[in-house]
C-alpha cells in the first residue's frame, strides 16, 4: 500500500509539472497548448544529448536544456501563436497538435526511434522503510514539483512582471492600452512554459526512457489534470495531478490494469459532471 | 572458397561471399524480369512503432543494396519503394494501395499484425506475393495463398516460454505482464493456455497500455500474490521498464520473456545487474553468433542505420536474399514465385533454415537466451516439434 502512494505521487508529481507548464501560457494568453507533451519530449532529448552524447555534467545539462526550452517556447510562439492571434481560440489549438506532430516526427528523425536513458542529477541508495522503497530520483522529484510550485506562485503574484501577465491574461487589448509590453509578457509565458515542459521531460527521462512518442500520453494527462484542478488554478494543478498519479496507480492494482488510461478519463468526465469548473475552478475554466 | 576483400567495397565483397555461402539456383530465369525489379515494403517508419519497423525496412533496404552493389539480379537492379504505414492500420492500408500502384513483383509487409491483416485482402486481389514478419499466430491462418512469413510466430513462443519455464527453471508460480495489444495480449491468452495444459495457473494475469510508463502497480500485484517468476511480452522500451522498475522496486524473480529482453535497445538501457540472468525466447539473433561474417554485417548495419539489428532485421534480410534465389530459379513470374516460396525446403539464411509449412510459415527455429550480465548467451537453438 505504502509503496503505491510512493509510486502514485511521483508519477502525479510529473503529471502535475506539464500541467503548470499548460496553464503558465494558458493563463497569459487562454490558449491550452496541446503540444505541452511533445515539448517534454524535446527537454528530454536536448538533456540526453547535452549529458550522454556530449558528456556534459548533469547539471551543466540542465542548464543548457532549460535555456534551449525557453528559445524553444519563444519559437513556438512565433510560429504558432502569433500569425493565429486574433482568430477562433479552436484554430490556435487546433495548431498546437498539428506542431506536436511535427516536432514528434522531427524528434524521429533527429535522436531516431530508440529509446535513451538520461543519468538521475542525484544519487544514492533509495531510502527504505516498512517495506516501503523511496528512490533518490523519486525524492529529487517531489522537490522539484514543490520548488517550481512555489517559485511559480510568487512569480506570478509578488512580481511586477507576474502581474502584468496576470493583466494580460485578464485583458489583452487593455492591457496594450495601458503601456504593458504585451509581447515581451506572452514570450516569457511561452518560455517559461516550455523550460517547465523541458524540467519534466529530464525528470522523465531517468525513469521512464526517452523516445519521440513520450510526449502524447503525458501531454493529455497535463490536460486531464488541469480541467481536474480547475483551469488555471496552480494549487488546483499540482493536487489534480497527485491525485491522477493515485487514482491510476490504485486502479490499476485494485481493479485493472488494462483501464489505467481510462481512469483518467472517468475521473475528468465525473469532476466536469460534479465541478463543471474542476475542483478548484475559476471563471477561466469556461473558455476551455 | 575464400574471399579476398582488399581491391573491392567491403559491401560488394560480402555480397559475394553471401551469395556462395547461400545457395543459388540457375540464373537462367531472371531474363524474363522487368529492368529494374520492383519491389515494395510497407512498415512503420513514424509514430510509436517506429523502432520495431525501422528493423524491417533495415534489413531489406540492406540486403537491396548489397544485392545492386553486386550487379543485381542478371544485371537487373531491384528497385524498393518504401511506404510508411505509421502507427494506424488504416495508414497501412492506404500506404498499401500506394505501392500496390507501383506494381512491384513481391510485397514486403510489417511485423505489426493488425497492420498486415488490414493489408492482406488488398494484396490477395493484387495476386502479388506478400512476405511478412508479423507475429501473430493467426497471420498465416487466413486462408491467403499470396501471404507467407519469414519470422516465428508468438504461437511458438506461447507454447515454449511456458514449457521451459515450468519444465527447466522449475517455476510454477509465474506472474504474466504484457502489453495490451494485439501482440501482446494475443501472446498472454497462448501463454495462459500453455501453462493450463502443464497444469499451472499464473498467480496474476496483468497488462499496461502500450503508452504506459509506470508498472509498478502490476509488479506489486504480482509479488504480492507470490510468485516465483514472471512471464513479460512487450517492445523493447517497455520490457527495459518492466525490468528496471522490478529493480529499483527490489523485486527479484526470474524473468522470461520474448526477444525484446536481449534486444540491443533493451540492454542499452540497462545496468548489468538489472539484465543479468533474464531469459529470452524468440526469433534468432545476430549478438550472439562467433561467425566472423555475421559480427561483420551486424556491424555494418548498426554503422549504417546508428540501430542495432535484431531478430527482424535477420529475418527480413534473409527474406530479400531469399527471394533472390527465387527469382534466378523461376523468373519475376508472380504465381511461380508464390510456388516457389510454398515449396521452400531447407533455404539456408544467415542463422537459420527456412521451410515452409501448409499455412504459409517458413521460419520454425527459435533462440533461448540467457543475458549475463549485458551479454547475451545462447544456451541452444530450439526447433518447433513437427520439423
Amino acid at each position: 500500500m505504502g509503496q503505491l502512494v510512493v509510486n502514485g505521487l511521483a508519477l502525479g508529481s510529473i503529471y502535475a509539472l506539464v500541467a503548470l507548464g499548460l496553464l503558465l501560457i494558458f493563463n497569459t494568453v487562454q490558449i491550452v497548448n496541446f503540444a505541452q507533451g511533445q515539448l517534454l519530449m524535446l527537454g528530454a532529448f536536448i538533456g540526453i544529448s547535452c549529458a550522454v552524447t556530449r558528456e556534459m555534467p548533469v547539471a551543466a545539462a540542465w542548464a543548457v536544456t532549460m535555456a534551449a526550452m525557453a528559445l524553444v517556447g519563444v519559437v513556438f510562439m512565433v510560429l504558432v501563436y502569433f500569425p493565429l492571434r486574433g482568430r477562433p481560440a479552436f484554430l490556435v489549438i487546433l495548431t498546437t497538435i498539428a506542431m506536436g506532430i511535427v516536432l514528434e516526427n522531427l524528434a524521429l528523425i533527429i535522436w531516431g526511434p530508440l529509446p535513451v536513458s538520461l543519468p538521475s542529477p542525484v544519487h544514492g541508495p533509495p531510502l527504505r522503510f516498512a517495506g516501503v522503497v523511496v528512490s533518490m530520483h523519486q525524492l529529487f522529484i517531489f522537490a522539484t514539483l514543490a520548488v517550481i510550485l512555489f517559485l511559480q506562485f510568487v512569480f506570478l503574484t509578488k512580481t511586477r512582471f507576474g502581474i502584468l501577465m496576470q493583466a494580460t491574461a485578464q485583458d489583452l487589448h487593455t492591457a496594450r492600452l495601458v503601456g504593458i509590453p504585451v509581447n515581451r509578457t506572452i514570450a516569457v509565458a511561452f518560455a517559461f512554459g516550455a523550460v517547465l515542459s523541458g524540467i519534466a521531460g529530464l525528470l522523465v527521462a531517468p525513469i521512464f526512457l526517452a523516445e519521440p512518442t513520450m510526449g502524447g500520453s503525458l501531454g493529455l494527462k497535463g490536460f486531464v489534470v488541469s480541467v481536474i484542478g480547475g483551469f488555471g488554478n496552480l494549487p488546483g494543478a499540482v493536487i489534480g495531478g497527485l491525485f491522477l498519479g493515485l487514482v491510476e496507480t490504485f486502479g490499476a492494482r485494485y481493479i485493472s490494469s488494462n483501464f489505467r488510461d481510462a481512469y483518467a478519463f472517468i475521473v475528468m468526465i465525473t469532476v466536469l459532471i460534479v465541478w463543471p469548473r474542476g475542483l478548484f475552478g475559476e471563471k477561466s475554466s469556461e473558455k476551455v | 572458397m575464400s574471399c579476398t576483400f582488399s581491391k573491392i567495397p567491403i559491401v560488394v565483397a560480402t555480397a559475394i561471399c553471401l551469395s556462395v555461402t547461400f545457395p543459388h539456383e540457375s540464373k537462367a530465369q531472371a531474363a524474363t524480369c522487368p529492368s529494374p525489379i520492383p519491389l515494395g515494403l510497407t512498415t512503420a517508419l513514424t509514430g510509436n512503432l517506429a523502432l520495431l519497423g525501422t528493423q524491417a525496412r533495415n534489413g531489406v533496404e540492406f540486403a537491396v543494396d548489397e544485392i545492386n552493389a553486386a550487379g543485381g539480379i542478371e544485371g537487373k537492379k531491384l528497385v524498393l519503394t518504401t511506404e510508411d504505414t505509421g502507427a494506424s492500420s488504416t495508414d497501412s492500408l492506404n500506404a498499401m494501395n500506394r505501392i500496390l500502384e507501383g506494381k512491384p513483383i513481391v510485397i514486403f509487409g510489417s511485423m505489426i499484425s493488425p497492420h498486415v491483416f488490414a493489408q492482406t485482402e488488398v494484396v490477395n486481389k493484387s495476386e502479388t506475393p506478400f512476405l511478412v514478419g508479423a507475429t501473430n499466430a493467426k497471420v498465416t491462418a487466413q486462408g491467403s495463398k499470396w501471404l507467407f512469413r519469414t519470422h516465428v510466430h508468438d504461437g511458438q513462443l506461447a507454447d515454449l516460454i511456458p514449457e521451459y519455464l515450468v519444465k527447466s527453471l522449475g517455476k510454477t508460480r509465474p506472474g504474466i505482464i504484457a502489453v495490451a495489444d494485439d501482440y501482446g495480449l494475443g501472446a498472454s491468452r497462448g501463454i495462459q493456455a500453455s501453462l493450463a495444459k502443464l497444469k499451472v495457473t499464473p498467480v496474476a494475469v496483468t497488462s499496461y497500455a502500450p503508452s504506459d510508463k509506470d508498472m509498478s502497480a502490476q509488479l506489486l500485484e504480482i509479488k504480492d500474490k507470490g510468485a516465483d517468476s514472471l512471464i513479460v511480452f512487450g517492445r523493447p522500451a517497455d520490457v527495459t521498464l518492466v525490468i528496471k522498475q522490478m529493480s529499483d522496486l527490489g523485486i527479484k524473480l526470474i524473468t522470461i520473456g520474448n526477444a525484446s529482453i536481449v534486444a540491443q535497445t533493451t540492454l542499452n538501457n540497462l545496468s548489468a545487474s538489472e539484465a543479468d540472468g533474464t531469459y529470452a525466447i524468440g526469433g534468432m539473433i545476430p549478438q550472439t553468433s562467433t561467425d566472423a561474417k555475421i559480427i561483420d554485417w551486424a556491424k555494418r548495419v548498426q554503422d549504417k542505420y546508428k540501430v542495432p539489428a535484431d531478430n527482424f532485421t535477420v529475418s527480413y534480410y534473409d527474406t530479400v536474399y531469399m527471394l533472390k534465389s527465387i527469382i534466378e530459379k523461376v523468373g519475376c513470374n508472380k504465381p511461380a514465385i508464390r510456388d516457389a516460396l510454398a515449396a521452400t525446403r531447407d533455404w539456408k539464411g544467415m542463422l537459420i533454415s527456412y521451410q515452409a509449412d501448409a499455412q504459409g510459415d517458413l521460419a520454425h527455429t527459435l533462440g533461448i537466451y540467457r543475458n549475463k550480465g549485458k551479454t547475451p548467451e545462447l544456451a541452444g537453438p530450439i526447433k518447433e516439434s513437427g520439423f
